[in-house]
């Protein structure tokens, strides 16, 4: 992914997003005056940009009715982060080193690669019902975990195969033991690869665990927020709801980016 | 580049910190309501996962049978005679159909004759009995007899409107602030009791206490009409319709059933609504909170799409707060999670007044 730099970009970047807005208010407005009619889309029932801005400030903090209270949007997002970050890091913990011994070592490839290979094809979504069997609490870092875990291993996998011959090679001329040429070759090697995979992982994660609050029961998270303001009928909270998953995900990757631009200087 | 990278810092510093902030302003030890169905709230129950939930019969019945609970409060307790599920209509269809008073005439019928037939049947020595529970049964999904008869003793049947206590109702939700009020003021309404009486008509039912003893066959519809009905899963609330449908009472009076595309739904806030706004829904039966929420909040005035008009009532009270057997008070459940079917459910507003009597906090 291209990062758009510079004032021009920059310009662009925010014109290509007001655009888009204008046509979104104009669209809804069009439809709610019977302008015109796409069958079996109720376009009238989309909150406007302006609607969707209101109720997103007016929903960003904690508010206290009586005896209830709702969580603001902000905590919703620290909820959801928190999960997602945890679960990448478990994954980060484990997928690495599993990532480097199958890409390293033809026998631990054999062993594994079946089973990598088939349950990397089982979507996060999919182990939703089973986490909500098997875990008592902590299902949604679970799901994350498995939607960053296999990007990370693949990635590692990919990054330790493409390690330059030559370099181990000399480093075995050199006397180097096994674990050094793991640690001083093939590490710093496919380092930018992990990073990738992280990124790429991470992204998963993030739509993982919206769909996983859904379903798995806790009382903060954008998913559950979501769908509980789709259950009161404020469509416009709902909106601003799905807006900041979709600004969240976008700041996450933009961030590895940005730290794999500055801290690795070599590789892709 | 510097700078983007200054900005993403900031943003990502400012969710963090003021996350970590707001947390702090949350009240300490709020009992935690968390939406969940009640099958879902029956097997955490029995896990320890919950430490209580209020819902709907018949699934505080079920839990308390297996042992994984007990009754706790009665929702009459809380609110005694407090409304519940209606029998309401989606007013798009009623302007399209020719004779849509006549057809809900018969429908408020039904509804008398099917709870007059379950108030007598529920006595024990009723020759009716034992058909009723098999009703009970198949209807709310159990295999328990016991837990059946436990339901339907919880369960005040009605088939009268209750304008009174939907001002009531009304007037809570605007407490708790579960209206959008900026569609509350595009509404028109004067006040909660104003709104009541533009949502619910008495004529229906006065017309059905009027033609009881009539012979059902001899009030038919000359002409057959189908009607898209739509009901919620399980819900013994809903009880005097699956009896009117299996005793013949729709189909004696000129009005073929046929179950609304979904149907029956798991959430009567969300996707009966949904389906009243996309036409797929004619009638339903189905909590009255969905209906006054929903008609203000999810409505487009200039269209008034989700309006819905209510003909009679299904029930009062008849929910019920379930507990781990280790509680003995409402304050126990502090800082604990209590399942509950959805925010604006009637379920929902009795826990807020409980824990408003009790003075607790609720998050939800």
């Amino acid at each position: 992914m291209k990062i758009q730099t510079g004032k021009k970009g920059l310009i662009i970047n925010l014109l290509s997003l007001i655009v888009f807005a204008l046509l979104w208010q104009l669209l809804v407005i069009l439809a709610r005056k019977d302008s015109f009619n796409i069958p079996f889309i109720r376009l009238r029932d989309i909150p406007t940009p302006v609607e969707t801005w209101i109720a997103l400030a007016g929903s960003m903090f904690i508010q206290i009715h009586g005896p209830g209270f709702t969580y603001g949007i902000i905590n919703h997002v620290y909820a959801s982060l928190q999960r997602v970050i945890e679960g990448g890091i478990i994954a980060f913990i484990i997928g690495v080193p599993v990532g480097i011994g199958v890409g390293y070592s033809k026998l631990l490839r054999n062993l594994f690669n079946p089973l990598i290979e088939i349950v990397r094809n089982m979507p996060p979504m999919a182990w939703i019902p089973l986490s909500i069997f098997i875990f008592v609490s902590g299902g949604s870092i679970f799901i994350v975990f498995i939607g960053v875990v296999f990007p990370i291993i693949l990635n590692t996998v990919q990054g330790v195969k493409s390690t330059d011959s030559r370099l181990i090679d000399a480093a075995r001329t050199l006397g180097a033991s096994e674990s050094m040429i793991v640690k001083k070759v093939i590490i710093p090697s496919a380092f930018p690869s992990i990073m990738t995979g992280l990124r790429i992982g991470l992204g998963v994660g993030w739509m993982a665990i919206v769909a996983a609050e859904m379903v798995i029961r806790s009382p903060v998270g954008l998913g559950y927020f979501i769908w509980n303001m789709g259950d009161l009928g404020r469509y416009s909270e709902m909106v601003a709801g799905m807006i900041v998953i979709g600004v969240i995900g976008y700041i996450m990757n933009i961030s590895i980016l940005l730290l794999q631009r500055r801290f690795i200087k070599w590789g892709d | 580049m510097k700078n983007s990278r200054k900005i993403l810092f900031v943003i990502i510093l400012a969710i963090f910190v003021s996350g970590c902030l707001e947390g702090k302003k949350a009240p300490s030890e709020p009992i935690n309501l968390v939406k969940m169905s009640g099958q879902e709230m029956i097997q955490r129950l029995g896990t320890g996962e919950i430490a209580g939930f209020i819902m709907w019969e018949p699934y505080p019945a079920i839990a308390v049978t297996k042992g994984y609970g007990k009754n706790f409060i009665f929702s009459g307790k809380i609110w005694t005679e407090h409304p519940c599920c209606v029998v309401a209509y989606d007013d798009d269809w009623y302007k399209k159909t020719n004779n849509s008073d006549e057809i809900l005439k018969r429908m408020a019928l039904v509804q008398l004759k099917s709870v007059e037939y379950i108030n007598n049947a529920k006595q024990s020595d009723s020759p009716d009995h034992g058909q009723l529970i098999n009703y009970t049964l198949k209807f709310g999904g159990m295999t328990d007899p016991a837990a059946a008869n436990m339901s339907l003793a919880d369960v005040e049947f009605v088939y009268n409107t209750n304008v009174a206590g939907a001002t009531t109702f009304i007037q809570r939700i605007q407490d708790f602030k579960i209206f959008d009020m900026t569609k509350w003021n595009q509404s028109g309404y004067k006040n909660a009791s104003d709104y009541a009486n533009s949502l619910i008509t008495n004529d229906y039912v006065e017309w059905a206490i009027n033609n009881k003893d009539e012979n059902l066959s001899k009030l038919s519809l000359k002409e057959p009409v189908n009607i898209r009905y739509a009901y919620l899963v399980n819900d013994i609330h809903e009880l005097p319709f699956y009896v009117g449908w299996q005793r013949g009472y729709y189909k004696d009076l000129g009005i073929n059933i046929s179950i609304a595309e979904g149907a029956p739904f798991q959430n009567g806030a969300f996707e009966m609504q949904n389906g009243f706004k996309a036409n797929t829904v004619d009638v339903g039966s189905l909590g009255i909170p969905p209906v006054i929420i929903h008609r203000i909040n999810s409505n487009d005035f200039s269209k008034d799409d989700a309006r819905v008009g209510v003909i009679a009532g299904m029930n009062n009270e008849g929910s019920v707060i379930v507990v781990a057997n280790n509680i003995t008070s409402i304050k126990d459940l502090q800082g604990k999670t209590v399942g509950f079917p959805g925010p604006g459910t009637i379920q929902h507003v009795l826990f807020l007044m409980e824990a408003e009597k009790e003075g607790l906090t609720v998050s939800y």
